[in-house]
């Protein structure tokens, strides 16, 4: 099978996937007490005017008339009003999507660029000081709470050092005039680099020591494989059997673990988000679980299932590629 | 499971695998040991938390230490530890890392929030694995239809951001300490499939396994006896990995206010409290993820000594 043929067949069946987010995020919301009318009016709401704002969101339906009626709409690209701010849902989401596409981003690169060559250098000169040292930074690494080394950062460069803001992220296409002291689009993009540094060190350490811990144990297996002693006794270089033989294979492990850090790097944006104030997608829901604002929980988590999917399917072409073993067909 | 056939082996090999030579293997390795004991240190104190809240009415607490839920009067609220001083005053000997808003012993309520930490990980890490494995090992074995069914519902389950995931559990069902485990397990669950499978994957097509396949050997147990046995060192990495990752979810949970409620504590939840006083009382901030960071590395510590000593490829 082609890998057009297996992307085409990949994304028909996300369809059930996402109508299967759906379906749990719906049932789930609605296993919540009280009505979110309830709760946008106040204890002393009187009981005409509930049922009349029920009415009018449509809450007064049985659940699996909401429930058809949701997933039919949701298919449209309707996810509903947001009932806290009294906006469409997606309006909302598109308004804090590129902060948190930013923040993952900026994490990601962060963690990828310092976990594969810790891992490989690590593999490389296993129990020799190199290796003790990078082994002690990813185990931290992996250790340590994303928040509380955002605490850290802040009482270190934020309140001690005052070198780095603690609070919010500057976007970089923020119009001039809205960012304090910038004259020009240099400034905001300055502002930007540094509003981002803490977030990025607070959000990038967790994956970046998993994939580095990931990178080193699937080096070390592959280079215990007899086709690399068979390499090393025809006197093949250690470099060369590292680049051209060992690497590829042994990043079948690493882009699974890249694949699964995808969420909960997303987790990890709420968490980052909150310590730092950042209005993101992250923030987005904790808000909506507090004012049990349905439709914007429900939208929220579609749509992270729907970056989710676009991430599997990246990993499982990357994995096609990597690894001509796996195939996609024989099954029948 | 894996752990038996790995013993029953053992007697056909000659101690070279099971259960009590990993041990010795692992108990010649430094930081495996020091690992094992803060493990058990932890442990203790946790089920010492466990067993004075949950009986004992935190009688033992009030009597050889301090209450960890009651304001303490007696003690002025945010002192630093001792040997430093601040606004508040300076550090006493009775309250080695210091007390918090209310007065009550930082390092008390740090031994009781080991209990929750501990608790949830366990229990849920324990679900995800048996759960996990035996999902990825099915789906990646039998292919077709099989896969498709476990691997999109877990996919469904996967793609809901884990800390929503069980917020929106926890919102729906209740905010005891139950919900938080079943919450934890569901999540850890998809993470041991994805990756059992796609061991499970490359091994399907290994040679022994087709000449099992050849022999007759049933499909359960080509999957116990080769398959599973197989991708096991992988998936003590990634116990390990999740044990810690557990709790740093409970943490994460109790810092955004879902997870054990006050005055009950919890370490993600002191943190929150710290966070409101990052400036004039910056150790209030340190000490509950220190505690974290420890535990979770104790665990991480251990998994890596129990993978040199699981996979025999390492040995050079």
């Amino acid at each position: 099978m082609s890998h057009l043929r297996y992307t085409i067949k990949r994304l028909l069946q996300a369809i059930p996937v996402l109508i299967g987010i759906s379906s749990i995020t719906f049932f789930l919301i609605n296993a919540m007490p009280g009505s979110p009318v309830e709760v946008m009016l106040g204890p002393t709401a009187s009981e005409e005017l509930i049922a009349a704002a029920e009415e009018r969101y449509g809450f007064d339906q049985p659940i699996h008339v909401r429930y058809v009626k949701y997933i039919l709409a949701a298919m449209g690209g309707d996810l509903g009003r947001s009932i806290h701010y009294g906006v469409p849902v997606t309006t909302k989401i598109m308004e804090r999507l590129p902060v948190t596409l930013l923040l993952l981003a900026s994490s990601f690169a962060f963690a990828i660029s310092v976990a594969i060559p810790l891992g490989i250098v690590s593999a490389r000169r296993r129990n020799q000081p190199v290796d003790h040292g990078s082994r002690v930074v990813s185990l931290i690494g992996v250790s340590t709470p994303n928040f509380w080394i955002g605490l850290l950062l802040i009482i270190v460069f934020g309140y001690h050092l005052q070198v780095l803001p603690s609070n919010g992220l500057v976007m970089p296409l923020t119009p001039i005039s809205e960012v304090e002291g910038a004259t020009s689009r240099l400034d905001v993009l300055v502002q930007t680099a540094k509003s981002l540094i803490m977030p990025t060190i607070a959000l990038g350490t967790l994956q970046m020591a998993a994939v580095s811990r990931i990178e080193r144990s699937s080096m070390l297996e592959v280079l215990g494989r007899d086709y690399i002693k068979l390499a090393r006794a025809f006197g093949v270089k250690e470099s060369v059997i590292t680049r051209k033989h060992a690497f590829r294979n042994a990043q079948l492990p690493v882009v699974t673990i890249i694949g699964l850090q995808l969420t909960s790097a997303l987790g990890g944006a709420v968490l980052t988000e909150t310590v730092f104030n950042i209005n993101g997608m992250g923030r987005l829901i904790i808000q909506a679980v507090r004012t049990q604002d349905y439709a914007l929980i429900m939208g929220t988590t579609l749509f992270f299932g729907v970056m989710f999917v676009i991430g599997t399917l990246v990993t499982d072409l990357t994995y096609a590629y990597l690894d001509p073993r796996v195939t996609y067909e024989g099954e029948d | 499971m894996a752990a038996e056939t790995e013993a029953a082996d053992g007697e056909e090999y000659e101690s070279r695998v099971g259960a009590s030579y990993t041990l010795s293997r692992l108990l010649q390795d430094t930081s495996a040991r020091i690992s094992l004991f803060l493990i058990a240190i932890i442990s203790a104190g946790a089920l010492f938390a466990f067993v004075d809240a949950e009986f004992l009415d935190y009688r033992l607490a009030e009597t050889y230490l301090y209450h960890p839920l009651r304001n303490n009067v007696g003690a002025r609220p945010l002192l630093p530890p001792v040997g430093l001083s601040n606004q508040f005053g300076e550090g006493v000997m009775a309250h080695p890392l210091g007390t918090d808003t209310r007065g009550r012993d930082i390092a008390v309520r740090l031994l009781y929030g080991s209990r929750i930490a501990i608790q949830i990980a366990l229990v849920s890490t324990t679900i995800g694995v048996v759960v996990g494995t035996t999902v990825g090992a099915v789906s990646g074995y039998y292919g077709g239809w099989v896969d498709d069914v476990l691997m999109r519902f877990v996919e469904i389950l996967y793609s809901i951001p884990f800390l929503v995931l069980v917020i929106a559990f926890m919102a729906a069902f209740g905010r005891e300490l139950i919900y938080a485990m079943i919450g934890v397990s569901i999540i850890s669950i998809p993470i041991f499939a994805r990756l059992i499978r796609s061991e499970v994957l490359s091994i399907r097509e290994e040679t022994y396994v087709e000449a099992a396949q050849a022999a007759g050997v049933k499909d359960r147990n080509i999957l116990l006896r080769h398959v599973i046995p197989n991708s096991f060192a992988p998936v003590v990495v990634q116990t390990t990995l999740q044990m810690g990752t557990n709790i740093l979810i409970v943490a994460g949970l109790s810092f955004l206010g879902f997870g054990a409620q006050p005055p009950t504590p919890s370490w993600g939840q002191m943190l929150s409290i710290a966070r409101n006083y990052m400036l004039p009382a910056p150790w209030f901030s340190v000490w509950p993820g220190l505690a974290i960071l420890v535990t979770v590395m104790a665990f991480n510590i251990l998994g890596d000594g129990l993978r040199d000593t699981l996979d025999p490829r390492l040995e050079n």
